[in-house]
Formats: structure tokens, sequence, C-alpha cells
């Protein structure tokens, strides 16, 4: 008799309840992308706000969800959060297209000649690991607190990460494709544009994007400790005037722009560069 | 001649040709570097006040450890003895928030990685979080903790904890399904997936991604000391720029260096290269 119910219990579908149902609909409500992404945004504003409701002195601790929105209202009818906005890109794109600029030049260079290349390999390894905010009292006492400080911090931050990459990946090149473009009567101006370039395209691209990452990192420390306008310095003395709603509205903002920054525009250029120029045969 | 032509061979055997070659050739530019260093105090191009000598560097660890009074103070942290104390404090804190961010986020990024509806949502907080560089999270930080030990360590903890998360959560992604479904069909648990299919396949991935977090966790540390910490190189370097002590900077900005790239070149780089050489060339069913 048992064995019997529990074949048909295997054979005959279950009864469908109400809950089962539910559970179908909410299962394909979740496969939708941007529901999911709203869902987890609902939860995580309502968390937030019990949170910042819970605890004591919230406008100090956790400002609410709402208080945000007000102060960045109260910023936006002020002008103070565009003009910080722009503050902070315009310094993350003179800083960063200077430094690559300047890098991908260089690392080129350094690696016309093979000997020349191992040589630099390692200081600009070094110079790669020391990170542009641990210069950055050497630049106060340079510079003293200006935009100069910030830019150089800047542009050491992205200079030595592509740089290094664009070397590294000169580095990867096989000797013979050189030589062969020597042989075949190519200068040394030829043999940089047609072979190490494209050769160390897909090392420029990742590199690029090391590198901004890291300048953008640069600009908000820069803008804290140098106290520069822009939207490091806002969430910076946000803490310092205790108005912490506008420290979660710089974070935001600081997390929201590299995001479209990243996603949006990095990751395909580096993408699309590493499928056209990666799949050299070694 | 044929002793200095002897030595020169047992040296070339000790270290390899290409090796010694690359080791000297390396050296040049360093030694150059050095050399206009040294030029600089000599002729005075640029005032010691901008740049210090080679001297005046070197003499400031003796300058720094001078009240030191022995050994124990020295490990206890004893403001007498400053060099040693940021030094130890801030590479203490990279080996405790190594210690605590490192499990975590590999537990949490194997977690995300097998289940689907977890990842859905971690996933896009993971974007978010590792948007918001570490070095943003500094002033909130400062509100909730105060200057000092937490915020440091809060700030080091958050960059390692979402790097490793993605990184363990890619690796997890990436490996076979049939490897798992194997696993499950000859009767294993759960956890022996865990343990024999994830782990092990996600490995490279996770070794690449610990190298990767020590790097940024590293420099949002001393940026973290710097603006929201009471000890540490990075307060070291700051509060000696805001002296005008010079030498003392390069001091620190020198330690600072030479510690990253000795934990990345004989700790994490050597690790890597093992894991992947070990784990890393898994078949990968077509």
């Amino acid at each position: 008799m048992q064995k019997k119910s529990n074949v048909s219990s295997l054979t005959q579908p279950r009864q469908i309840t109400a809950f089962d149902r539910f559970m179908w609909q909410f299962n394909q409500l979740l496969k939708i992308d941007a529901m999911n992404l709203v869902i987890l945004v609902v939860v995580i504003l309502i968390g937030w706000s019990i949170i910042s409701e819970s605890i004591p002195n919230p406008a100090r601790y956790l400002p609410s969800p709402m208080a945000v929105v007000l102060s960045s209202v109260d910023m936006m009818v002020k002008g103070l959060l565009p003009s910080y906005f722009s503050d902070t890109l315009t310094r993350l794109v003179i800083g960063s297209a200077i430094g690559l600029a300047a890098g991908i030049p260089f690392g080129l260079l350094l690696g016309l000649n093979r000997t020349v290349a191992d040589m630099f390999h390692p200081m600009m390894n070094f110079f790669q690991s020391v990170s542009g905010i641990a210069i950055f009292p050497i630049v106060v006492i340079w510079y003293g607190n200006s935009d100069m400080t910030v830019l150089v911090v800047i542009l050491y931050t992205s200079f030595f990460p592509i740089a290094f990459n664009v070397l590294s990946g000169v580095r990867e090149i096989p000797i013979r494709y050189v030589n062969a473009a020597r042989t075949l009567g190519a200068s040394r101006y030829q043999v940089m544009k047609d072979v190490l370039f494209p050769g160390a395209m897909p090392h420029i691209a990742t590199g690029s994007r090391l590198s901004i990452g890291f300048a953008w990192r640069a600009v908000i420390a820069g803008e804290m400790l140098a106290g520069r306008q822009g939207l490091g310095w806002m969430i910076f003395t946000g803490q310092d005037t205790d108005s912490t709603a506008e420290v979660i509205l710089g974070m935001v903002m600081i997390g929201l722009t590299w995001i479209i920054l990243d996603h949006y525009l990095l990751r395909p250029i580096e993408a699309d560069t590493i499928e056209r120029w990666g799949l050299v045969q070694r | 001649m044929s002793t200095l032509s002897a030595v020169s061979i047992s040296i070339q055997r000790r270290f390899g040709r290409q090796r010694l070659r690359k080791i000297l050739l390396g050296s040049i530019p360093f030694l150059v570097m050095i050399g206009v260093w040294h030029a600089n105090t000599v002729f005075e191009w640029l005032p010691p006040v901008f740049i210090p000598s080679i001297g005046d560097v070197w003499e400031a660890i003796f300058f720094l450890q001078e009240d030191c009074a022995g050994f124990m103070p020295l490990i206890m942290l004893d403001n007498s003895c400053l060099m040693s104390t940021h030094v130890l404090s801030s590479v203490g804190r990279v080996i405790l928030a190594a210690i605590i961010g490192l499990p975590f986020g590999i537990a949490f990024g194997i977690l995300a990685g097998m289940n689907r509806t977890v990842s859905k949502f971690l996933e896009p907080v993971g974007v978010f979080a590792n948007s918001i560089s570490g070095i943003a999270w500094i002033p909130l930080a400062i509100v909730w903790f105060g200057v000092g030990w937490v915020t440091t360590l809060f700030i080091m903890l958050n960059t390692i904890f979402w790097l490793m998360f993605f990184n363990s959560m890619l690796g997890v992604r990436s490996v076979a399904r049939v490897y798992e479904q194997s696993v499950l069909t000859m009767g294993g648990s759960r956890w022996d997936v865990i343990r024999q299919v994830y782990l092990p396949g996600a490995m490279p991935s996770i070794i690449t991604g610990m190298r990767m977090s020590m790097g940024f966790g590293w420099r949002a540390l001393i940026a973290a000391e710097m603006i929201g910490g009471d000890s540490g190189l990075g307060f070291m370097i700051f509060t000696s720029a805001a002296e005008f002590k010079i030498e003392e900077v390069f001091l620190g900005v020198i330690v600072i260096a030479i510690i990253f790239m000795a934990t990345d070149r004989y700790l994490l780089a050597p690790l890597e290269k093992w894991t992947v050489e070990r784990w890393g060339l898994v078949w990968k069913p077509t």
C-alpha cells in the first residue's frame, strides 16, 4: 500500500495552491532584470529608512533617504551640486587625458629597444606601486593646497599604470615580428606604428581603464586632502559640518558616475579593442 | 683576473644568466635616479626644503626611533618608537583586514556564484559598492566610528570585501556545470560540491582577486590613515608634511612602496603563479 501511494505522489501533480501560484508569479517578476533592480532599491530604501528611524540622532549618523533627496534638491537650487560635479569631472578628464597622452607614447618609446624595455620595467613597476595618494604629502609641500597639487597627483596616478601596461604589452610582442619588419626595411617609426602599437593595443585598453580608475580615486582623495571644490571636497566638508545627508548624497553621486563611466564607456571600449586587436597569433 | 671571472661565473650559476642580466639592467635606472638625487643635494638645483638629501632621509629613521626604550615598547606600539609603531600598525591593519575580509568575501562570492537568486540581489549592490571607491567612504566612516583605528580598518575591509566577492563570484560562474552535476549524481552533498568543485575551480580567480584587493586595499588604507587615522604610515607622512619635515615624508613614501612591492612580489605573485599552474588548466567541456 505504502509503495503505491508513493508512486502516485510521483506521477500525479500536487494540488496547486494559491501560494504556489503566488510564488510562480513572483518568480516570473524576478526574471525581469529591471524589476529585480527596482525591488532591490525599494528594499534597500525601506531598510535604510527603518534603521534611520530607529537610531538616536539620525541627522548625524544616518539621515533618512528623504533627507538626502531634500538636501540634493537644496543643493541643486543653490547650484552647488552641478558646479562641484563639473569641477570633479573636469579634473578627471584633463588629468587622465594628459596622463594617457603622455603615458602611451612613453611606454611605446621605451619598448622600441628590448634592452631599454628590460631596463625600465622594474622602475616603472616601482612607481606604479607607489600610489598617487602616498606621494600627495610631497606634492603638497611642493605646490601647496592648490589646483596644481590635485592635477599633479592625478597625472602621476594615471601616467604610471598606463605606461607600465604599455611597456608590458610591448615586451610581450614576439621579437621576430619586429625583426621581420626591420628586415623588410621599416624605419623605427614604422615599427612603432605598425608593430608595437597594434600589438600593445589590448594592454593599452586595459591600462587606460585601470589608469582612469586610479585617477578617479585620486581625484576624490586629492579634493578631500587639498581642499579644492568638488565632490570629494563636498563629502569631506559635509562630515566636518555635521550634514551627513550631503555626505551620503556625494557618495551616491560618486558611485553612480563611476558606474556610468565604467560600464557604459570604458568596459565596452576595452572589450571592443580586445576583440579587434587581441587575437594576434603568437 | 681569473678570480674575477670565477666569481662572475659563480654569480651567474647562482642567479641564472637571464635573471642576472635583468637584475643588473633593472638596477641601472634606480642607480641613476639615486645619483641625480644626490647630485641635487650637492648642486642644490632644488632647495633641500623640497627634496631632502639621502643622508637626511636615512637619519630620519633614527630620529623617529630615538626615544625607543627597547624591544618591548617597540612591540607594544609605544608612542616613543614612532617609526616602528607606524609601520607595525599599518601592517597589522592590513593583516587583520585580510584575515577578516578575505574569507567573508570568498564565502559570499561563492554563495552568490552558486545561487542565481542571491547573485541577482547581491550583484547590483556589489557593483555599486565597488564604484564608491573605498576613499569615498572615509567621511561617513569618520562620522560613524570617529577618527582612529576602526575607521581605517573599515575602509580597508570595505575595499577588500567587495573586490573579493566579485572575483570569487565570477570564478564560481566560470566553473562548468558538468562537474557540479556529476558530483551530485555520484551522491555528493552540497558541501562536497563546494569543496571539490567550486573552490578549486574558482581558485585562480580567487587568488587574482586577493592580489588585486590587497593592492587596492593598501592604497585605500594609506588614504584612510591620512584623513581619518591616528597612526600608521599614511598618518605619519601626512602629519610630517604639515610640519614640513620633508625627509620623514620621503622616508614614509619609500617604506610604503617597499612594503607593498615586497608583499606583492614575494608573497602574492608567486601564490598566483602557483595557483594558476596547479588549478588553472582545468579541462573545459565545449
